[in-house]
């Protein structure tokens, strides 16, 4: 740690977001030292990416409210470019790097010194060099960027924002994707950072590593400051019974239905993504009965999203395990087999996967069953503009008809339409994966409910979702993910917020 | 099908008015019986290869390789009438199956191997007319045998007598009727806004009188020709087929949104090489068209005929990306486009020019079509 006259180099006051009603941030106040690893925690969707969003100018000034201070001095950012400018600079978990390129050419990418009108490949790889020799790497400068693995290009996305002579540093989950030694290497970076004056500002769920290296940690929960500690004075538990406490509420509908027979059972189940070796989940055992809602919760990366897309047929390479469905042994490699299988995925980027925006209501609901509505070759439009309608009524959609396009839909009702989409296939299992991320409450509670009423008709449900009060509220089993391995199995009434959190931790 | 019109549904027809107007002001016979019937064997040709280009755009596919298979399948079946003495159906079915065979593997090519299809039609494109060239030995191949008439020849000569373009008028008009008031009830059961009553009337008096004005005039030449009814059946179908088949639909959906469809359970794979087969048949029968028209095959037969079908296309609404377009507007681009050429040929406009305007107007139509695009997404 520094000495006690430490600069603040960043100051927020009273900052808040909103996003067309949903309030995003509330009255944040954030403060950070020059040299110092500043921590923020907090559960998905607390916060802290809108944070970031704003302190890097993806949120223009005017958009927000409250103010931002450099060294002292008010600052409006207007765009990105402006933070890069005062020395703020953004390691988000996507890389930004150009695959093709050498690893000097992406450093100095959009700032390529020149001679007489031509770059200057001299200077550019010596300084690169340079910079690699003051941090100890041991990277060669003109390696291309793609034979590099996925940790050794973090440190050179990391490298390529010093370059900018960045005072600031905002890493956005940088250890997501990384090993455990290309952890180590990164993290003994920042803390090296440290030494040179320059602060970190580090968002990460792994909460072992946040005790390492920051100094501090700031915890949000719903878009509010719960507290900042002293990574010295604090642990783990603490830190987690900041991130989740809260009051469950009474927004989720009881359920009275007994389970019965077993339709999905998942043993053993092994998995690897595509183009990578190591298992995106191990091990994964799980069973679904009917009448049940099996909730799968987990950290943003912890392989929820790709089960569902692997037992619906869309993701990954089955390394070893069976599923099977009613008792039989089933292997599906299409979305298409799924569907006959009787399985439905409800998918949580529903723009992306779900809804065909060009087209109306009625063309998005019947999209997944058309073979329902044939006579012959052709469409019975009659039949299939009924059944169109008893959905469209039985979820409430709001639009004055079938023949509103979807694009013109809130968020809310789009979703209400992919679900739609699902069930007028009739599945028998159905996969929701965050089936009410950013819709408002009143929507939410609709979805809970139509969730009952699927389980009361002897259908079964797989919920993922991120709100653990939503998951705890809703399932009647909880299975938590951790890094792609099953962290923990709860029954709906042992689960308390503390446990699951910590399951979720467990393989970080 | 309620949708509020947007100066964009206006804009294909204030276009095609003004090309009317230009060219019947500026040449005498633009409007002669005998030209009007050239003009819409024109038109059944463009449209036709234009009808199947929507196929493959909808899904967000492209196929530059239609113009040179066009002349290619067109000098096949010549040169086996010609040639080898083959009864010129025969040859015609062979030059279909060769058609359907070989832009399916084309799409099997795209799809399953993720070529993009621009590279894959491109490199068709050059391919096929270097086959083109070696199967008609740089030659021109006559699509009959002395003077007699065959059915190849046929297909842009023979022209129905008068009273049967009565009776198709007739049939077109009471067909109109009957499935505008059945869709009508159907909506009103359903509870969906409906036109006014007098609305409907007003449409379909002003199509009676469009269909028996053409037969009229049409009648003052020759008759009805016989392409013209091919284009209007090959128009029914794919009418049909887009819009009333699940197959039709998932073109849509693919194109609006692939990964949605891909989840939708649609199989993505086999529907789009359906629509390159359907392609392929279309190149066949257009090449024979085509080929008829010009009467013998030459080795410029279907030269740059892939633009004017993607132009066509794109005046028409449809999509670059996918996911747009309908029959109707095809049809109406077909018309401007086919307009454009029979009147530049009319007042001997110079072929560097005829090259100028053409390439003119694919740019406007595409500009056209992005500048809308933009324009939506901005106030969606």
């Amino acid at each position: 740690m520094n000495s006690k006259d430490s600069k603040i180099i960043l100051r927020i006051e009273k900052l808040t977001k909103r996003f067309s009603g949903v309030v995003a941030l509330k009255a944040v106040d954030f403060e950070s030292q020059e040299g110092e690893v500043h921590a923020i925690c907090g559960e998905n969707g607390a916060g802290k990416s809108t944070l970031i969003k704003i302190l890097s100018g993806y949120f223009p000034f005017g958009s927000y409210e409250g103010r931002m201070f450099l060294s002292g001095h008010p600052v409006e950012f207007s765009g990105p470019a402006d933070s890069e400018r005062a020395g703020i600079a953004v390691i988000y978990q996507e890389l930004t790097l150009v695959q093709e390129m050498t690893v000097a050419e992406n450093i100095f990418l959009g700032a390529e010194p020149h001679r007489w009108g031509l770059i200057d490949w001299n200077r550019v790889y010596s300084e690169t060099g340079h910079f690699l020799e003051l941090f100890g790497l041991d990277l060669d400068p003109a390696a291309r960027v793609a034979d590099l693995g996925i940790g050794k290009q973090q440190l050179v996305e990391i490298l390529k924002a010093l370059s900018k002579k960045s005072k600031i540093l905002l890493l956005d989950e940088p250890t997501a994707a990384l090993s455990e030694t290309e952890v180590d290497t990164l993290l003994n970076i920042i803390t090296g950072l440290k030494e040179k004056g320059i602060t970190c500002i580090y968002i990460s769920h792994k909460l072992d590593e946040v005790l390492r290296i920051a100094d501090r940690v700031t915890v949000l929960r719903d878009g509010e400051k719960v507290a900042t500690l002293k990574t010295g004075e604090t642990d783990k538990g603490e830190i987690i019974r900041h991130m989740v406490g809260r009051e469950i509420t009474q927004m989720y509908p009881l359920r009275r239905v007994s389970p019965g027979e077993t339709l999905l059972q998942v043993a053993n189940l092994t998995i690897a993504g595509e183009g990578r070796s190591a298992p995106v989940l191990e091990n994964i055992n799980l069973e679904l009965k009917t009448g049940e809602v099996l909730g799968i919760g987990g950290l943003m990366g912890s392989g929820r999203t790709e089960l569902l897309m692997h037992l619906f047929g869309t993701f990954g390479i089955r390394i070893s395990g069976e599923v099977r469905i009613r008792g039989d042994l089933v292997r599906i490699s299409s979305p298409l087999q799924a569907i006959r299988h009787g399985l439905m995925l409800v998918s949580e980027d529903r723009k992306r996967y779900g809804i065909v925006p060009a087209q109306n209501i009625g063309f998005n609901i019947s999209l997944a069953s058309l073979r329902q509505f044939t006579d012959g070759i052709l469409l019975n439009r009659n039949r299939e503009v009924s059944h169109n309608q008893r959905i469209f009524n039985w979820l409430g959609v709001k639009a004055p008809n079938l023949e509103t396009s979807v694009s013109k839909l809130s968020g809310g009702n789009q979703q209400k339409v992919v679900l739609g989409k699902g069930l007028m296939t009739e599945p028998q299992i159905i996969f929701m994966d965050e089936p009410t991320r950013g819709i408002d409450v009143g929507a939410k509670v609709e979805i809970y409910h139509q969730i009952n009423s699927l389980t009361s008709e002897g259908k079964a449900v797989v919920l993922v979702s991120s709100e653990l009060p939503e998951l705890m509220g809703m399932s009647d089993r909880l299975i938590i993910l951790s890094a792609g391995k099953i962290g923990g199995k709860f029954d709906a009434g042992e689960a308390t917020q503390e446990a699951v959190m910590r399951a979720a931790m467990a393989f970080h | 099908m309620n949708k509020k019109l947007t100066f964009r549904d206006f804009s294909i027809g204030i276009a095609l008015v003004l090309v009317w107007i230009f060219f019947s002001l500026v040449s005498d016979t633009f409007l002669s019986p005998r030209n009007l019937a050239m003009l819409s064997i024109e038109l059944a040709v463009t449209a036709t290869l234009a009808l199947g280009m929507l196929l493959v755009l909808l899904p967000g596919q492209i196929d530059l390789s239609v113009g040179s298979g066009v002349g290619l399948i067109g000098g096949l079946a010549s040169v086996l009438v010609f040639h080898h003495h083959w009864p010129s159906g025969l040859a015609m079915g062979t030059g279909l199956i060769l058609a359907l065979i070989i832009w399916s593997l084309m799409g099997m090519l795209i799809i399953r191997q993720g070529v993009p299809s621009f590279i894959i039609t491109l490199g068709g494109l050059l391919i096929f007319k270097g086959l083109f060239w070696l199967v008609i030995r740089n030659a021109t191949v006559p699509v009959t045998e002395g003077n007699t008439v065959n059915l190849y020849a046929a297909l842009t000569t023979y022209y129905f007598p008068a009273w049967t373009g009565y009776l198709f008028a007739f049939l077109i008009v009471a067909a109109s009727v009957i499935l505008k008031l059945r869709s009508r009830r159907q909506r009103i059961q359903h509870g969906f806004p409906v036109e006014d009553g007098e609305v409907v009337f007003l449409k379909l008096f002003v199509l009676a009188q469009a269909v028996l004005l053409f037969v009229v005039v049409m009648n003052r030449f020759r008759g009805i020709p016989l392409s013209v009814l091919i284009l209007g059946v090959l128009a029914l179908v794919i009418s049909a087929v887009t819009r009333h088949t699940p197959f039709g639909r998932y073109l849509y959906a693919i194109g609006g949104n692939e990964e949605a469809a891909v989840l939708s359970g649609i199989p993505v794979r086999k529907v789009v090489i359906g629509a390159f087969a359907i392609m392929g048949g279309i190149v066949a029968l257009t090449g024979f068209m085509q080929t008829a028209y010009a009467g013998a095959s030459t080795t410029t037969v279907g030269d740059l005929m892939e633009l004017d079908a993607i132009a066509a296309c794109v005046i028409g609404g449809t999509s670059l990306k996918g996911g747009r377009g309908t029959v109707m507007g095809v049809l109406f681009g077909s018309l401007i486009m086919a307009s454009l050429l029979n009147g530049m040929t009319l007042l001997a406009v110079s072929p560097e020019i005829k090259f100028v305007a053409r390439g003119s107007v694919l740019i406007v139509a595409v500009w056209m079509d992005v500048a809308f695009a933009r324009k939506a997404a901005v106030a969606a």
